[in-house]
């Protein structure tokens, strides 16, 4: 079993490294799958199923939002209205343009949800939903199902309880997952299109989860796994968050659907991972 | 023939200029969506939820962005027309809420409920909607629009919701005051609150 797991990354890993050579920017595409939401009503399935779609390998970076601002003036530091980004858009940069000490390298922070989903609009993309982040970031370097590997657990259980340091890491210093995916936990938390999607109120780490004096629900949503304490962690994170909001630590990926794309083959790494994860043998 | 005209235009001009100068816009059966820009041309504030591009149609099929609700205080509220539970409350939290407004003050305050559900709610579906629960022309607005924009409104305003299942969505009890610019003065959290909340909130907002 373990064999097969080591010949399945080396597999994945040849396939990455061939495309990441030629263009470092992209994407990656996660096959069909499933994953456990940490939130469920009473009656949905154990799972839920995620459909193919293709993924940013790593985090937005300054220099890449540097290019970004640049082309559109409404998000230069100085121009943003208010409405779309907080009074802290950018703030670690030196000026609209100027990024200081801040590493192009670096996973740009300090942006709203409207200033991402600007980025990844103008670069023909969009963010990834709950569900499309979750389900990628639940593979550990080594599985499709994180859960189950000891090592990852103890490493997220690590970094979900450490603050962020002052100086951010640069991107693709980690070990990609076995999508090939890097950074989707231990550098910074990542906005997603519908991070208001949360519906609980306060800590309800304990079950009962919606409050209806102030949500409206038709079943009821309980935990999951509460046990899951990183997946608590980002589900308690996005839902206190505003779409105006920026934070030192909280940056963002683009992704895209497959129908929104040229067609491009799977690569045999892809094509192994699918035949190896049970949950994905009804889909393509 | 062409003074004749002239001189026809200029009675009826006459005669329409008193109402058009009046605060209130007039009641020409349209719901408020549907009627001119209050205040064209005139820079938005910088935290106005009216700076939003994206467009909607409202329950009479008319495709309009949210700056025509410019120039009065709106009240907002999200919901979905086949929701049993909280939206009904809701929605009579509103109705409350407009009963308890002086007679003088009742013109000047919209209402606009924003459906979360693209599929289901149709201009019909609206329009059922607003007859079945007697929501008066000329206070009411009523929209749909597509599920990017209706997440990116329900950012704005801080409401979370989800498709729980098909045709059933989770979502905040969040009711919004704005001001005549599209500010947002402030919110009103969960259900039968007393309606001095909102009350207040609107005169905060006349205060700006």
């Amino acid at each position: 079993m373990k064999a097969t797991f080591v010949m399945l990354l080396i597999a994945s890993h040849i396939s990455w490294g061939a495309t990441e050579g030629s263009c470092p920017t992209n994407m990656v595409q996660v096959p069909a799958g499933a994953y456990q939401p940490l939130f469920r009503a009473a009656g949905d399935p154990e799972t839920r199923q995620v459909d193919s779609f293709r993924m940013d390998p790593s985090p937005v970076t300054n220099g890449q939002f540097l290019e970004f601002v640049r082309a559109n003036p409404r998000w230069r530091r100085s121009q943003v209205k208010r409405l779309f980004a907080d009074e802290h858009y950018l703030q670690h940069w030196a000026a609209d343009f100027d990024l200081g000490s801040t590493q192009p390298d670096q996973p740009v922070v300090w942006v709203s949800w409207f200033a991402a989903k600007a980025y990844a609009a103008w670069q023909g993309k969009r963010l990834p939903t709950v569900d499309e982040w979750e389900y990628a970031a639940s593979a550990s370097p080594t599985r499709l199902d994180g859960r189950n590997d000891p090592v990852f657990q103890a490493a997220l259980q690590r970094w979900y309880s450490t603050p962020a340091p002052e100086v951010l890491p640069r991107v693709r210093l980690s070990v990609p997952n076995i999508f090939g995916l890097y950074d989707l936990h231990g550098l910074v938390w990542e906005w997603t299109s519908d991070f208001n999607s949360a519906t609980f109120t306060g800590d309800s780490r304990s079950g009962g989860g919606v409050d209806r004096q102030f949500f409206c629900a038709a079943g009821s949503i309980g935990a999951k796994d509460t046990a899951d304490f990183p997946a608590f962690i980002r589900y308690g994170f996005r839902s206190s968050l505003k779409a105006s909001y920026t934070v030192h630590n909280l940056g963002f990926r683009c992704a895209k659907s497959l129908s929104e794309t040229t067609t491009q083959k799977l690569t045999n790494g892809n094509a192994d991972i699918q035949n190896q994860h049970p949950s994905t043998q009804n889909k393509n | 023939m062409k003074t004749f005209s002239a001189v026809v235009a200029l009675l009826l001009s006459l005669t329409v200029i008193p109402s058009t100068l009046a605060d209130a816009p007039p009641d020409d059966g349209l719901p408020p969506c549907c009627r001119k820009d209050l205040q064209p041309g005139k820079p938005l504030a910088d935290g106005s939820i009216y700076q939003l591009e994206s467009k909607w149609t409202s329950d009479v099929g008319r495709e309009v962005q949210l700056r025509v609700l410019r120039g009065k205080p709106q009240i907002v509220v999200m919901f979905f027309a086949n929701c049993q539970w909280a939206c009904p409350l809701l929605v009579h939290d509103l109705k409350r809420i407009e009963a308890a407004l002086p007679d003088d003050r009742r013109k000047d305050v919209g209402f606009v409920l924003v459906s979360f559900d693209s599929k289901r709610d149709t201009v019909e579906a609206l329009h059922a909607y607003r007859l079945k629960n007697e929501l008066a022309n000329a206070n009411w607005t009523l929209l749909r629009g597509n599920p990017d924009d209706i997440r990116e409104l329900a950012a704005v305003l801080g409401v979370n919701f989800r498709e729980d299942i098909p045709g059933q969505f989770v979502h905040s009890n969040l009711i919004t005051v704005l001001n005549r610019e599209g500010e947002i003065t402030g919110q009103v959290k969960g259900l039968n609150q007393p309606t001095s909340s909102a009350l207040e909130l609107l005169k905060k907002a006349d205060a700006k």
